[in-house]
């Protein structure tokens, strides 16, 4: 910690070194001791109390918590200090439970159908917005594609609701109209999935360009022109021009979702889901919820969830290093 | 946007065509609204009538809103989440602007320590029912708190402020410096208005993240009375949830059917997040721009 040499270490905001400015500075300076920084910056650190307390009592003692209670058999009326240490007994309850592997294969699933159906969308949009011609439109269009992102499931389960619904939902009347049977889309296993990921990506298809819209502004437009002279048409500037162009990109998030695999969007599938559905619809976030918390399984519950956040922490480390060493761009 | 120079057929057959499905997906996105708006508006007589095949309604009538608006539990539930929409960001903005004016000090001793401290609650969390426990332990159950108090600092949002203060001209606050302002004064006076670009971005964000919010209160508040509008929402679109308090105290008939009560409530969920979206666009979405997020 100790500064060395006499470069400039201050921050934009640091107080300026020279202070005070003395006029017999014949003596060369000496640089502060860590204890006189400290010192010097003991309203920084008061300033900074509440900021620590916040992260201890509301972030670093649910973490610590669940390790605890994830190797306890934590009852309700008991306390968490007088439950018995009941070793890995948890997590081998975990793993002998055909139900609750079907949850973590329902995680991975619904995690990789989100990827595979809303990974390219947002791509190809992207391109098209990038090459419309009309400033205007590629304005106006920009703005009312983002607008989803800002709702919330439950908003979005509305417009599902209006869409879908048995009765008065538009699809069904449409079916009805058109002299077909209803179909109860929102209790039926073979719609649960497709209804989820289709409503995640109308949500999510135009916010996600964003990244990929950031990454086409810095193309030079006279590479462009060099096609167009050279008589490239439209799609062979996609293929040779900007899709290279956004390529480190698409890798980066392709990675980075990979690492979120554990996490399956619980809070959209909440809002979506019914018991009819559990089946294909019941991830690790849903069943903490429900099972874990509902049903006072409170150490079970714990024990996924610990599984999920070391497992998402590990894959998420790894998918980190590995975009960087594709790309050399990381989440940090 | 370089294109349009070019003016051959091909280019224009292809502007047509991504001008198409450009159009198709903003349409996609507007439909459902749209349908949504027209079946707040539908009578239930009108329903019937046209066997619950309405679009657009041929007689609009605001009954649904007009019930919606007597209700007591919706007017509660509104006024949760304005509180938490007021109350949290301005909370979470004080302490995490304080937060990021400290760990901008490069000179800080342990600032590096204190920086991961904050990073690392990015990539780890305690989860659900640790985070229930501290709140049970903190008797903050059931209290307008515990919608406010677990997002107090945002971290992320610590991290861009940060960036930003670490660059503003250090000559500026130099010359603050000779002036002989506080500390204080210099957070309040210089670096608040020179960093307010990211911090309007991370406070509207924050607003909008709570007036959507509905998981916390799902989880740590049971009464009623303190139930945010998009979980009584939820309660009512939720076909398992029984006796629901705000189903059974707005009585359908045939001017108003309970759809339509569903969409209205819906479309009031929605228009506050309009209504902030423009002020969103202006300064979030640049912030994202400027590779702020992933």
């Amino acid at each position: 910690m100790q500064a060395a040499g006499t470069e400039r270490r201050g921050g934009a905001v640091d107080p300026p070194s020279t202070s005070p400015p003395e006029p017999a500075a014949r003596v060369p300076r000496q640089q502060p001791t860590v204890w006189q920084r400290m010192i010097k910056y003991r309203l920084m650190y008061l300033l900074f109390l509440p900021v620590a307390a916040y992260f201890v009592i509301f972030q670093y003692w649910p973490i610590m918590l669940s390790f605890v209670v994830a190797f306890k058999d934590l009852k309700l009326g008991r306390g968490i200090a007088r439950s018995p240490w009941v070793g890995l007994d948890n997590f081998v309850e975990i793993f002998n439970d055909p139900q609750l592997l079907q949850v973590f294969s329902n995680t991975v699933e619904i995690s990789l159908l989100r990827l595979v159906f809303g990974f390219f969308p947002p791509i190809i949009l992207a391109v098209l917005l990038h090459d419309l011609s009309s400033r205007v439109f590629t304005k106006i269009s920009q703005t009312i594609v983002y607008i989803p992102h800002f709702f919330s499931w439950i908003i979005v389960y509305g417009i599902v609701f209006a869409l879908f619904a048995t009765g008065s939902g538009l699809i069904n009347n449409v079916l009805a109209a058109l002299g077909q049977q209803r179909v109860d889309f929102l209790l039926s296993e073979a719609w649960f999935r497709p209804i989820l990921i289709g409503a995640g990506v109308w949500k999510e298809i135009g916010w996600s360009t964003i990244i990929y819209l950031a990454a086409l502004a810095t193309i030079d437009d006279e590479l462009y022109e060099a096609a167009a002279i050279d008589g490239a048409g439209p799609l062979q500037r996609i293929r040779y021009i900007t899709l290279p162009a956004i390529l480190p990109v698409i890798t980066f998030v392709l990675t980075i979702n990979l690492g979120f695999i554990l996490y399956a969007g619980g809070e959209q599938i909440l809002a979506f889901y019914n018991s009819a559905v559990y089946n294909v619809a019941d991830v690790i976030d849903t069943w903490v919820y429900r099972e874990g918390l509902g049903r006072l399984q409170f150490s079970v519950g714990t024990a996924m969830g610990l599984l999920q956040s070391v497992v998402g922490l590990i894959l998420v480390l790894v998918s980190n290093y590995v975009a960087r060493r594709a790309t050399g761009r990381g989440i940090w | 946007m370089a294109l349009r120079r070019y003016k051959s057929l091909p280019e224009t057959s292809y502007q047509v065509v991504i001008h198409f499905i450009v159009g198709m997906i903003v349409l996609s996105a507007l439909l459902p609204l749209v349908y949504v708006i027209g079946m707040s508006l539908t009578s239930q007589n009108e329903l019937i009538a046209r066997n619950y095949f309405v679009i657009i309604p041929q007689e609009p009538t605001m009954e649904a809103y007009r019930r919606l608006l007597t209700s007591e539990i919706l007017w509660r539930s509104i006024g949760v989440s304005v509180l938490r929409a007021v109350v949290g960001p301005l909370l979470t903005l004080v302490l995490t602007v304080v937060g990021a004016f400290v760990l901008s000090r490069k000179d800080l001793p342990g600032r590096n320590l204190l920086l991961l401290f904050v990073v690392a609650t990015i990539l780890f969390r305690g989860g659900l029912i640790p985070s229930y426990l501290v709140m049970h332990d903190l008797q903050l159950l059931n209290t307008f708190w515990s919608l406010v108090l677990p997002t107090a600092v945002d971290a992320f949002g610590l991290l861009v402020i940060k960036m930003f203060i670490e660059n503003i001209p250090r000559e500026l606050v130099e010359a603050a410096y000779l002036d002989g302002v506080s500390e204080i004064q210099l957070l309040i006076r210089i670096v608040v208005p020179l960093a307010a670009p990211a911090i309007a971005a991370i406070g509207m964000f924050n607003i909008v993240m709570h007036w959507v919010s509905w998981f916390d209160a799902l989880v740590y508040i049971q009464d009623p009375n303190l139930y945010p509008l998009q979980l009584v929402l939820r309660n009512m679109l939720n076909t398992e949830v029984v006796n629901d308090q705000m189903t059974q105290s707005l009585a359908t008939n045939q001017r108003v059917s309970p759809e339509s009560l569903k969409m209205a409530t819906v479309v009031v969920a929605i228009i506050p997040i309009l209504m902030v979206y423009p002020f969103l666009q202006k300064h979030f979405i640049r912030g994202v721009y400027m590779g702020a997020v992933k």
